[in-house]
C-alpha cells in the first residue's frame, strides 16, 4: 500500500519539515505580538509534521526493506522523529511551556539541513543490517537516545534563557512563557538519566555483535560511540552527585549533544570508506 | 506673610536623584528624623518644619525667613545622616514656593513614587504630618499644604486610573518566584524583619500556595505576632544564619545599619543545596543582603530598585492617565497657592 502513495519519502519528509518550520514561525510571531502562547495549535501543527515524517520514514523503510538508518540524512530524520515523539510524551505530561516551540525549532533546523545537503542522502547497499534484528534494535535505540539527548539540549537551552532573564532582571517577552528554572533543571536531569539508560541498552545489544565479530566494527566508530556514551555517563554521575548542576549541567548537555551530532558525519564517512564494514556500521553512534 | 510664602521650601533626596547605594548611605532612622525636624524647627528663622522619611525618600519641608536657609538645612541634614555635603548636593533637589505645592501633591498621589501610582506613600505622608503636628512643628501653611495634598491625592486617584494595572512588589515577587520554582507549595520562606513591604510580599506568596513561613526579627514579640498573622513560625534573629540553607525564599526588610547576610553566608548555604535555587528579596534600606551574592550560581537576588523597575514595566499603558493626574494636581496646586496668598493679603489688612 505504501508503494501506491504518489509522493516520495523525501517529499513526505520535506512536507513534515515545512510543518515544523511553520510551527516555529507561528510561535515566534505570537510571542513577538505578545499574544497568548497557542499551545493547542502548536501541538496540532507539530502532530501534522510528525505524521508526514513518519510516513516519509515508512516509505524509505519500505524502499530499503529495513530500518532507514543507512546514511546521515536518514539518521538525522530519525533523530528529529524521536525528538518530536518525545515532545508528545513529555510536553502534555509535564506541561513544559514553550517546549513545542523549541522542539519545532530544532526539528525544523536539523531536518532542513539534512534535506538541503543531497550528499547526506547517498545510496547504500540494501540490507546493511545483515538481516540481524538485534543490530537493527541497537541502531534504532541508539538513534532514539540521540532524540532524548536532543530534547535534553533543548530543555537546557530553555534553562539558560530563563536563568539569564532572571539574572539580568528581565521580565517581559519570552521569559514569561518559559517554565521555571527548577522545573527545567529537574526535567533535564530525568531526561539525561533516561537517555543514558537507552544508549547503554543500545550499546549492550551492539556489544553482543561486536564480541562475536570484532573485525567488522571499525575502531574509529567504536571509539566515538564510547566517547559519546562516556561523556553522557560522566555528566549524569556528576549531576547525581550534585557536582555538576544548573548552568554547568545545561552547558555540558548542549556541548555534548553538539559533539554527538558533529561526530555523525566523520563516523558515517568512515563507514563509507571502510571495505570491511557493512552490518557493523551500526555500532557507530548513529 | 507674603515673605513667608516666598520661603516655603523642600529639600529632598529620592530615587530620582540618588541611586540605591547613595540612598542607603543617606538613610536615617525614625528617631533621627524626629531629631532633625525638632532641631530645624528650633532654629531661628524656621517657622514650620516636617520630615518625610521612607525607604526611597528623605524630604524636609519647611517655612523659613532666613535668606541662607538652603545652606542651613543642607548642613543639618548632612550632620544627621552622616553624608558629606558634596554627596548630598549631587543627589538632592531644592524646590521653593509653588513648586513645593506641586511636588507635595504629586508625592501624596504616588506620581513621584518609584512604583508610580502606589498608595503606601499616602499613609507615610499622613504619618509624617501627624508626627510633625503632634510635635507642634507645623503651622498654618504646612497644615494647609498637607491636608490639601491628601484631598488632592484622593481626587486624582478617583478621577483617573493611575492605579489600574498597578503591580505591587508582592505581585512581582510572586511572579519571579514562579519563574524560579514553578509551583510554590514546597517553597520555604524566611522573613527577616517585620516591615510592611515584607509582610505584604509574604502574604502574596502565601496566597499562591506557600505554606512554610518563618519570621525572624530583632524583637521576638514582633516576629511572633507576624508569624501568627501569616500562620508561620518565629525564630530568633541570631538563629537564622545557621538555618539559612533550609529556606528557598528570603525576604529581608530589617532596619539594621549593616549587612545582615554576607556573600560567604549565602555561598555556604548554597553549597549544601547546590541544585535548589535561592531567591533573595532585599527590600531593606540600607540593604541587608550583600549585592555581590547575585553573582553566585543558582542565587537570584532582587532589591527595591529591581522590583520597582519590573513593576513599572507596564508604565507605558498608564502614561496618559499619569499626565491627566498631573494636570489635575496642577489645578489643585494653583488653587492652594491662591488660597494661601489670599490669606496672606487678608492677614496684612
Amino acid at each position: 500500500m505504501l508503494q501506491e502513495i504518489a509522493f516520495s519519502a523525501r517529499e513526505a519528509m520535506a512536507v513534515g519539515t515545512s510543518f515544523y518550520l511553520g510551527a516555529l514561525f507561528f510561535g515566534v510571531v505570537m510571542i513577538l505580538l505578545r499574544k497568548p502562547y497557542p499551545r493547542a495549535i502548536m501541538f496540532a501543527v507539530l502532530a501534522a509534521g510528525f505524521t508526514c515524517q513518519t510516513l516519509g520514514l515508512n516509505l524509505r523503510g519500505a524502499e530499503i526493506k529495513g530500518c532507514p538508518l543507512g546514511n546521515i540524512f536518514e539518521i538525522s530524520q530519525f533523530i528529529v522523529w524521536s525528538l518530536v515523539l518525545l515532545y508528545f510524551i513529555i510536553g502534555p505530561a509535564f506541561r513544559l511551556r514553550l517546549l513545542g516551540l523549541f522542539t519545532a525549532g530544532l526539528a525544523g533546523l536539523l531536518s532542513s539541513i539534512a534535506l538541503l545537503i543531497p550528499a547526506w542522502d547517498g545510496s547504500y547497499p540494501a540490507g546493511i543490517f545483515g538481516g540481524n534484528p538485534w543490530i537493527e534494535l541497537h541502531a534504532a535505540l541508539a538513534i532514539f537516545s540521540y532524540g532524548i539527548f536532543a530534547i535534553v539540549a533543548l530543555v537546557s537551552a530553555m534553562f539558560l534563557i530563563q536563568q539569564r532573564g532572571l539574572k539580568k532582571k528581565q521580565f517581559k517577552g519570552v521569559y514569561q512563557h518559559l517554565p521555571s528554572v527548577q522545573q527545567l533543571d529537574i526535567m533535564a536531569k530525568r531526561l539525561l538519566i533516561t537517555g543514558v539508560l537507552v544508549l547503554s541498552a543500545a550499546l549492550l545489544f551492539g556489544a553482543v555483535f561486536w564480541i562475536n565479530h570484532p573485525e567488522r566494527v571499525p575502531v574509529f566508530k567504536l571509539s566515538v560511540t564510547c566517547l559519546v556514551w562516556a561523556g553522557y555517563l560522566a555528566v549524569m554521575v556528576l549531576r547525581l552527585q550534585q557536582r555538576l548542576v544548573t548552568r554547568h549541567h545545561a552547558l555540558a548537555s548542549i556541548a555534548l549533544f553538539i559533539f554527538a551530532l558533529a561526530s555523525l558525519w566523520p563516523v558515517q564517512s568512515a563507514r563509507e570508506t571502510d571495505p570491511l564494514d557493512e552490518p557493523a556500521a551500526l555500532l557507530a553512534p548513529e | 506673610m507674603s515673605e513667608v510664602l516666598q520661603s516655603l521650601f523642600v529639600l529632598g533626596s529620592t530615587h530620582h536623584e540618588a541611586p540605591l547605594e547613595v540612598r542607603e548611605r543617606m538613610a536615617i532612622t525614625p528617631a533621627i528624623a524626629a531629631a532633625l525636624r525638632q532641631e530645624l524647627n528650633e532654629l531661628e528663622g524656621v517657622r514650620e518644619c516636617l520630615v518625610v522619611n521612607t525607604c526611597n525618600r528623605l524630604e524636609v519641608y519647611g517655612l523659613a525667613n532666613s535668606k541662607n536657609i538652603e545652606t542651613i538645612v543642607r548642613d543639618q541634614l548632612c550632620t544627621h545622616s552622616g553624608v558629606s555635603r558634596a554627596l548630598l548636593d549631587a543627589h538632592s533637589f531644592w524646590h521653593t514656593n509653588l513648586d513645593v505645592l506641586q511636588h507635595a501633591l504629586e508625592v501624596s498621589t504616588g506620581l513621584d513614587s518609584q512604583m508610580i501610582g502606589e498608595t503606601d506613600i499616602l499613609g507615610q505622608m499622613k504619618n509624617a504630618y501627624a508626627d510633625a503636628r503632634a510635635a507642634q512643628c507645623t503651622g498654618v501653611v504646612l497644615n494647609r499644604l498637607f491636608e490639601k495634598s491628601f484631598q488632592a491625592a484622593k481626587s486624582a486617584r478617583t478621577q483617573t486610573r493611575i492605579t489600574r494595572g498597578q503591580v505591587s512588589i508582592g505581585n512581582v515577587a510572586v511572579d519571579l518566584a514562579s519563574r524560579i520554582f514553578g509551583h510554590l507549595r514546597d517553597s520555604r520562606v524566611l522573613l527577616l524583619g517585620s516591615g510592611d513591604v515584607a509582610e505584604k510580599t509574604a502574604q502574596s506568596l502565601k496566597s499562591r500556595g506557600v505554606a512554610d513561613i518563618t519570621v525572624a526579627s530583632r524583637t521576638f514579640e514582633n516576629s511572633h505576632a507576624l508569624a501568627h498573622r501569616l500562620g508561620g513560625a518565629a525564630i530568633e534573629l541570631s538563629d537564622f544564619s545557621a538555618q539559612l540553607k533550609r529556606f528557598d525564599i528570603v525576604i529581608s526588610s530589617t532596619t539594621a545599619p549593616n549587612m545582615l547576610i554576607e556573600r560567604a553566608m549565602i555561598a555556604s548555604a548554597i553549597k549544601q543545596r547546590p541544585d535548589r535555587p535561592f531567591f533573595l528579596i532585599d527590600v531593606a534600606l540600607p540593604r541587608d543582603i550583600d549585592p555581590t551574592a547575585d553573582s553566585l550560581e543558582n542565587v537570584y537576588l532582587y532589591n527595591l530598585d529591581d522590583l520597582s523597575a519590573i513593576a513599572n514595566e507596564n508604565l507605558e499603558l498608564r502614561k496618559a492617565e499619569i499626565e491627566q493626574a498631573r494636570t489635575i494636581l496642577k489645578g489643585h496646586a494653583w488653587n492652594l497657592w491662591l488660597q494661601l496668598r489670599r490669606r496672606t493679603i487678608m492677614a496684612e489688612h
